[in-house]
């Protein structure tokens, strides 16, 4: 990809790339984190932020600064460097993932191709994969450096249901990565172009896999209905109850930035990525993909915003059923069920 | 690279394995279904797998081997050196001896546990197929031919025996045993892979005939290459914490103990016969250009052993710590037969390992199905007050016991005898005279420390009124063992020509008997 | 492309140096005023008592002895269906064995009760 560019200007464009993401990302963050209040508002029957700024859209600002001012207690019987150290691992890790994401096709400035990626690597999957089962690293430390019950018992739960999730989570991939043939995320968004009916989803039988993976997912990030690990009725705030102001809002952010990437990588897996009509004049030709891909990306906030509004939580022993007894099984008898059928196809 | 990864022949050599994980899995979910009463069926049904992995070998020996050249099997990796194509597996004499003993063992090993498991109330499947897969990864480590495939038998037999040391899940002991055991274990392992890494590196190959081509142009150009030798003292060492050689023995006195006891003979016996196929499969041929390194370290080695197995012992008063001292010493007699014969220009040591692991096999075993048969309710049956006066309960059992016991201390009649004969004679063929008085005065010590048991059996009354009940299992075992402990010792004729059959030693058994009469 | 990965090196770097950034600014502008109140372990209002970090449920421990044992299986899964359509017949029916040996395991584990939580 970088053939034709000097380490320069690649080194320049891949920081220029970052500091475009970054803000982003983090505006989507902060903005999800607004459209959940807004959604569940109504959902509930209720107004939602309505007083800072037009419809309340001031309010994550407003909420930014406030955190930002607060006073940040680091009580005397925490672990002082892992207390420290979790929120920012949280964070690093829930903002990384987002580094292999591709949200569009290529675009051609003069004479270079550049990807609209941060980076194309061949193992994509595999790095976020990596990444966001370290996630749990920054919750099972901060409940431990804690040093408070409340705090102790939300993060063994939380880990263990990351763990657990996280095994029917890589195996729906297994699925897609039969159809695709790569590890790469640009490839395999690649292979899903040119119709709907080539989305994985659709085309690839994945559907099963695509429920089992939102349901991982949906786990994995600690949302309703498996938000045990932050249940408020029994243990006041779980993993970060000890925490406060801007580590606190470090947990918070990386709570809605791993939502984030799940929902890009349910897009790229499974619905076809930055696929759909293309018209207009080349630079609307180049943007397209994106809005596509964003178009997909809230369709997922949505969803988990929805979700939240209407289901209850689960009991612990059925969340733990759910993983071992329903999905495990299920995930298992898509990779055997896919393959059969993708070596009788051809 | 190959373009197919496994082949016909690849198949057939590896049916015994397939047939006993095969059987394994299914003694695991036929064992959820069944009654606790009827629990026994697991031990039938690992049997007949037990028989069927035989008629895999018996096919492998007659039909694949008739014409007596080994068979390389590829196992999904074929390197090709020189145009020569080495594989995983080496399917010769040697293998298929082991195989034998392997099953033998396990057999007997099962027959023994079945009543003595339910005793203890832990009769679960579990135990039948996990004595079935520490089989499979024994048949990997005599027959592989590749440090790959070698270390991965030895971590699969290693994992199961943990397990089953540690199967009392109520006995302190047990628990203490198994936990010894998986440190010491995977400490050894790992000093073993260590030294597996470094054979890596000097060679480029995990092959051990690539291995040995290129540790002996090594060796030629710079016969003390501190690499080698690293790799080659970290190698030893991971073995010979398997065999518990001195002085790499503790752990195995204490996971003897605490182990069920019918384990223990299990241990003492196929495992340790496991450990030494992989010894005397890497000595022999992948090391063998540092045998003159290897050789001092050795004499060292087996002199330890012999000499702590043998006063350790003397003042055991635990049947099975006095058995697990005994068997370091054996190992001791049987390192001697390594270090007179290098199995190119003597093979009578290493006849003489074959035989005496042969041997031991049925003569250990027999010694702990009668400790098994000891352990009654409320009885643990493992101290020796507990087998005092045996003779006036159970007369049959503690004179069987005194045959395995003379057996094990090598008196004439009986197969022991055999074992060391073969030992002792090829010191005396290399001319290593002092090493074989060495071993001869060891040999009469052992007689005594036995002979303290026979005497509690014979001469003591007995501690306890309780009978000693043997169950159908239990009646098999022994009269195989002691079949094989008899019919060895009178008849071994057969079992040496056997053994020098799978080293390719042609007529090698009548010569050597025309030596003896 | 070894150089493709140069971009997440610098991804990480950036965000690992803003955000200890933000709190080292955060804590040029916000108070500090704890108290032996506010510096208790929270527990609803209520005094602590007993270490935190007592006993839990041997559960967990399994859960993650199980995620061990199912996640490496999976991990063996990802590099055979990658190349699946290269490794043809063999690959499947090696893989349908390999999930057929995973199976009987897991079968076991659940009649063992292992899955269940209480």
């Amino acid at each position: 990809m970088s053939g034709n560019l000097s380490v320069g200007w690649f080194v320049l464009i891949s920081v220029i790339k970052i500091l475009i993401a970054v803000p982003i990302l983090l505006g989507i963050v902060a903005y999800t984190v607004w459209l959940e209040r807004k959604l569940v508002g109504h959902i509930q029957n209720r107004w939602g932020p309505s007083r800072v700024g037009p419809f309340g859209l001031l309010q994550p600002i407003a909420d930014g600064l406030k955190l930002f001012f607060k006073e940040d207690l680091t009580p005397p019987y925490v672990h002082k460097a892992l207390y420290l150290l979790a929120p920012i691992l949280s964070l690093t890790l829930a903002l990384t993932s987002i580094a292999v994401i591709p949200v569009g096709g290529w675009v051609t400035i003069r004479g270079a191709r550049i990807p609209l990626q941060i980076t194309d690597v061949n193992v994509a999957l595999l790095i976020i994969l990596g990444i966001t089962s370290m996630g749990v690293y920054g919750v099972a430390l901060a409940g431990w450096s804690s040093n408070s019950k409340y705090s102790l018992l939300g993060s063994l739960r939380a880990s263990a249901q990351m763990v657990s999730y996280e095994v029917a989570l890589g195996l729906s991939l297994v699925g897609v990565l039969i159809l695709s043939g790569t590890f790469s995320l640009r490839g395999i968004v690649e292979h899903q172009l040119g119709g709907f009916w080539n989305w994985n989803i659709f085309g690839g039988g994945q559907i099963v896999a695509f429920f089992i993976y939102l349901c991982a997912a949906y786990a994995e990030t600690n949302r309703i209905p498996f938000d045990l690990p932050e249940a408020e009725t029994e243990l006041v705030a779980g993993y970060h109850t000890e925490y406060s102001s801007m580590k606190f809002a470090m947990f918070f952010m990386s709570e809605y930035a791993n939502m984030v990437t799940v929902a890009c990588l349910a897009s790229v897996l499974f619905l076809g990525g930055w696929s759909g009509p293309l018209f207009g004049p080349p630079v609307l030709q180049a943007l397209l993909p994106v809005f596509w891909f964003f178009l997909r990306v809230l369709f997922f906030l949505f969803l988990y915003i929805w979700v939240r509004g209407t289901l209850p939580r689960f009991r612990y022993d059925q969340l733990m059923a759910f993983s071992w007894k329903f999905l495990l099984p299920l995930a298992i008898a898509n990779v055997i069920i896919t393959s059969l059928v993708v070596a009788l196809r051809s | 690279m190959p373009t197919s990864f496994f082949t016909g022949t690849d198949y057939a050599l590896s049916l015994p394995m397939i047939l006993l994980s095969l059987f394994g899995l299914g003694v695991l979910i036929i064992d959820l279904m069944l009654p606790a009463e009827w629990k026994r069926w697991n031990a039938i049904t690992a049997l007949i797998g037990l028989g069927f992995s035989t008629a895999a070998v018996m096919r492998i020996q007659l039909g694949h081997f008739a014409d007596g050249r080994p068979l390389v099997g590829s196992f999904a990796y074929l390197s090709n050196v020189g145009g020569q194509v080495v594989g995983s597996v080496l399917m010769d004499g040697f293998s298929i001896y082991f195989f034998y003993l392997f099953l033998l063992g396990a057999a007997i090993a099962i027959l023994m546990s079945a009543h003595y498991l339910e005793i203890e109330h832990e009769h679960h499947g579990e135990f039948y197929a996990l004595i079935l897969f520490s089989v499979v990864g024994m048949m990997c480590m005599a027959s592989g031919y590749d440090l790959v495939l070698l270390f991965i038998g030895l971590e699969l037999m290693a994992i199961s025996t943990y397990v089953l040391v540690g199967f009392l899940r109520r006995d302190k002991r047990s628990n203490e045993a198994a936990l010894k055991y998986l440190l010491l274990g995977a400490f050894s392992s790992g000093i073993f892979a260590y030294g597996l890494s470094l054979l890596y590196g000097l060679s480029g190959s995990t092959n051990l005939q690539v291995i040995a081509q290129a540790l002996q142009r090594h060796y030629s150009a710079n016969p003390k290459d501190p690499i080698a030798i690293v790799a080659m003292i970290t190698t030893a060492t991971g073995l010979l914490f398997k065999v518990a050689a001195v002085p790499f023995h503790q752990w195995a006195p204490d996971a003897y103990e605490g182990a069920p006891t019918s384990v223990t003979g299990y241990m003492s016996v196929a495992v340790k016969s496991a450990a030494w196929a992989m010894l005397l499969r890497i000595f022999l041929w992948g090391l063998y250009p540092l045998r003159p390194v290897y050789l001092p370290l050795l004499v060292f080695v087996s002199v330890a052993t012999m000499t702590v197995g043998n006063f350790a012992a003397l003042s055991q008063n635990n049947l099975k710590r006095l058995l697990a001292y005994s068997s370091i010493s054996h190992v001791g007699y049987m390192l001697l037969g390594l270090i007179a014969s290098d199995n190119i220009t003597n093979k009578t040591g290493i006849q003489g390992i074959l035989v005496y692991l042969l041997v031991y096999t049925f003569m250990n075993l027999g010694a702990f199905a009668v400790v098994t048969s000891l352990r009654r309710r409320d009885i643990i049956g493992d101290e020796i007050d507990d087998i005092a006066g045996l003779y006036s309960k159970a007369p049959t059992e503690a004179v069987l016991m005194l045959l395995f016991l003379l057996s094990l201390a090598g008196i004439p009649p009986l197969a022991g005898f055999y074992g060391k004969y073969f030992i002792f004679l090829s010191l005396i063929q290399t001319q290593h005279y002092v090493l074989a008085s060495l071993a001869v005065l060891y040999a009469v010590l052992g007689l005594y420390y036995y002979m303290r048991i026979g005497s509690a059996m014979f001469m003591r009354p007995a501690t306890d009124p309780e009978p000693v009940a043997i169950s159908p299992g239990m009646q098999v075992a022994l009269a195989v063992t002691a079949i094989g402990t008899v019919g060895i010792g009178i008849l071994p004729e057969f079992f040496i020509r056997a053994a020098g059959w799978s080293l390719g030693i042609q007529q090698a058994g009548t010569s050597l008997l025309g030596f003896l009469r | 492309m070894p150089q493709n990965y140069v971009p997440i090196f610098l991804f990480v770097a950036v965000v690992a140096i803003a955000i200890p950034a933000t709190l080292m600014i955060g804590k040029l502008v916000r108070p500090n005023n704890p108290e032996k109140a506010k510096l208790m372990p929270y527990e609803c209002g209520i005094d602590p008592v007993d270490n935190a970090r007592g006993r839990y449920t041997v559960r967990f421990y399994i859960v993650a002895i199980l995620f061990v044992v199912f996640d490496v299986e999976t991990i063996f899964l990802f590099p055979w269906a990658v190349q699946y359509r290269a490794l043809g017949l063999f690959g499947l029916v090696e893989m349908l064995v390999f999930l057929a040996i995973l199976i009987v395991g897991y079968v076991w584990i659940w009649k063992k009760g292992a899955l269940e939580w209480v």
